[in-house]
């Protein structure tokens, strides 16, 4: 405790000595979308950009007894920036911490929460995909972590998702909802029935060229069950908020759509793997941000995957 | 002095500005790795490096995937059926010769695709040997890192040793799939934490018409799954065979005969697999 006040005490002296080093809270926007909803909307910005430990879109939702925190956000800077977010709006204390998914933006900032230590929720496939990334994590985005950089802060569940779970929070409950492999092979969506907001991980992107970490198949295959769903608004993983998910979901569809057919005729073909990459889907570039990160990627895996298919 | 200045600024330029498939004009620098092996393999030849009309490699300068990266050789007319031997050089990589290929004489290769593990920012090389005793090179910076250290993909769909045929419809070329994880040795198991020992496609015939066309020597720079694809400017005739040993000295086989060619164009199979 002594401890965890002197910590406190260099970190609010810090900005006063560090003068480059913002106080990351200064600039966390924060937005109510319904009454105990808030979302903080992370920037379109590559993977290996400035600022891309905040390129999320993360939140909080607060019940009479319970705060259900959804994503940490992409570093230990970010975490904490949402966790003193949530102090500032209220004192009721944080039951649980979920993860939508693996993905580095989504799970960094989980440490921050540690104290006191709230129950982290995911995906039943979420240890194990945890597990084979930790490494990946320690090695490419260390410099996210407190240092020195260890296991220990990327934090896997305690509770995990095998097709549905319910969150009480106190006057409104939580339906998570684990999905097959589409985005990931971790996907999980959360649905807060009161404000009939539908958070939908990385399932959904808006604006940002969606990445395929899992099966572009089975992700279609997700979009047509989620387009079916009644909600007041969707927060997707990244992109603004949409007040129409089927809407929302439309261009996400086209371009997987376009990616698994395009694929399928060049493998048919006999084409190679760069001539894929070249011919693909291209005329869905002009409608997607950050296209050149991600596109050649996209090709790359569902060549390979539906090789064997 | 200055010469190498402007080139290594060329470079530096085409990385970052360039197009993201970058086809090699000019030598990269030599590292050590390649100065031991031009010693062993190449000691007295000059190699000739601009004719890009004769061969030329195609690499990502920036590569979607590390660990499966594709490599494409282009051989223009006047190299058709001079072509003897090629190896692909990584200099980075922990095992910098990835595959030597030897050409059957007057083999008409034009364009051999294949797809490679990639260590760190490196140059790919390669070196063609003709009939006639001329050397050539081409090379190429692929920025990656972790290539021969990424986890195994999961094996969802197939078994050890298969291999798809998928030929263009013009039959000029044929694309080989082979399921083989292909493990470099530098993977860890992430249940068990230990690492995975090496397990590679070390050989590969491919014969058409019952005639070999070329063969491989390949070793643990190959991606998991490897693929070969093989072009030229004549129809490749069926029978079209390929025969696989690995370093397990195990040994696969299968032949396309040609009927599935409609059915391949058309995406209704993928080609036909067997294993012995």
């Amino acid at each position: 405790m002594r401890c965890g006040r002197a910590l406190l005490a260099i970190a609010a002296a810090a900005p006063l000595h560090a003068g480059a080093i913002p106080p990351a809270e200064a600039q966390f926007a924060l937005q109510q979308l319904a009454p105990g909803v808030f979302v903080h909307l992370g920037q379109q910005l590559a993977l290996d950009a400035p600022g891309h430990d905040d390129i999320a879109n993360i939140g909080f939702i607060v019940g009479q007894r319970c705060v259900a925190v959804i994503d940490s956000g992409g570093s230990m800077r970010i975490g904490r920036a949402l966790h003193a977010a949530i102090r500032r709006r209220t004192p009721v204390p944080i039951c649980y911490v979920i993860n939508t998914h693996v993905h580095v933006d989504h799970v960094l900032g989980n440490a921050a929460f540690l104290q006191p230590r709230p129950k982290f929720v995911g995906h039943a496939a979420l240890p194990a995909a945890l597990a084979r990334s930790r490494e990946f994590f320690l090695q490419h985005y260390a410099d996210d972590l407190d240092q020195p950089p260890g296991a220990a802060q990327i934090i896997a569940p305690d509770i995990t998702v095998g097709e549905r779970l319910e969150l009480d929070l106190g006057g409104r409950r939580l339906r998570l909802q684990a999905w097959p492999t589409a985005h990931t092979d971790c996907d999980l969506t959360v649905f807060d029935d009161r404000s009939g907001s539908l958070w939908t991980g990385d399932l959904l992107f808006r604006d940002r060229l969606p990445a395929v970490d899992g099966s572009v198949g089975g992700w279609l295959g997700v979009i047509d069950q989620l387009a079916g769903l009644h909600v007041a608004r969707a927060i997707p993983g990244h992109g603004p908020v949409a007040a129409d998910l089927a809407a929302a979901l439309q261009p996400q569809r086209r371009y997987l759509r376009a990616l698994l057919d395009g694929v399928r005729g060049e493998l048919a073909r006999g084409e190679s793997m760069q001539h894929a990459i070249a011919h693909v889907a291209i005329s869905e570039m002009p409608n997607w941000l950050l296209w050149d990160d991600t596109h050649a990627r996209n090709v790359t895996r569902v060549y390979q995957q539906l090789e064997w298919e | 002095m200055h010469t190498r200045l402007l080139k290594r600024l060329c470079w530096s330029l085409l990385a970052c500005c360039g197009p993201s498939f970058a086809v090699s004009d000019a030598q990269t620098p030599a590292s050590g790795a390649w100065e031991y092996l031009q010693r062993q393999f190449y000691p007295d030849a000059t190699l000739g490096l601009l004719d890009d009309n004769y061969m030329s490699l195609e690499a990502p300068a920036n590569t979607p995937d590390p660990s499966a990266t594709p490599l494409t050789l282009h051989f223009g007319a006047a190299a058709l059926g001079h072509i003897r031997q090629i190896r692909v050089i990584i200099d980075n990589n922990p095992s910098p010769v990835a595959a030597t290929f030897n050409v059957a004489a007057g083999a008409r290769v034009a364009e051999i695709g294949l797809r490679v593990r990639i260590d760190r920012y490196t140059s790919v090389r390669a070196i063609a040997e003709t009939g006639e005793g001329r050397f050539e090179m081409r090379s190429t910076w692929v920025n990656a890192s972790g290539g021969c250290s990424a986890p195994p993909g999961p094996m969802t769909a197939g078994t050890l040793g298969e291999i798809r045929f998928r030929p263009s419809p013009d039959s000029h070329s044929m694309l080989i799939s082979v399921r083989h994880p292909n493990n470099s040795g530098f993977q860890i198991d992430a249940r068990s934490g230990e690492p995975i020992p090496a397990h590679y496609v070390s050989h590969i015939r491919f014969s058409v018409a019952g005639q070999t066309l070329l063969e491989a020597d390949t070793g643990i720079s190959l991606s998991e799954n490897p693929t070969l694809r093989i072009a030229s400017d004549r129809p490749l005739v069926a029978p079209i065979t390929v025969d696989m040993v690995d370093s397990n000295d195990a040994h696969f086989n299968a032949s396309w005969s040609g009927a599935l060619a409609e059915s391949a164009a058309s995406g209704a199979a993928p080609g036909a697999g067997g294993t012995r």
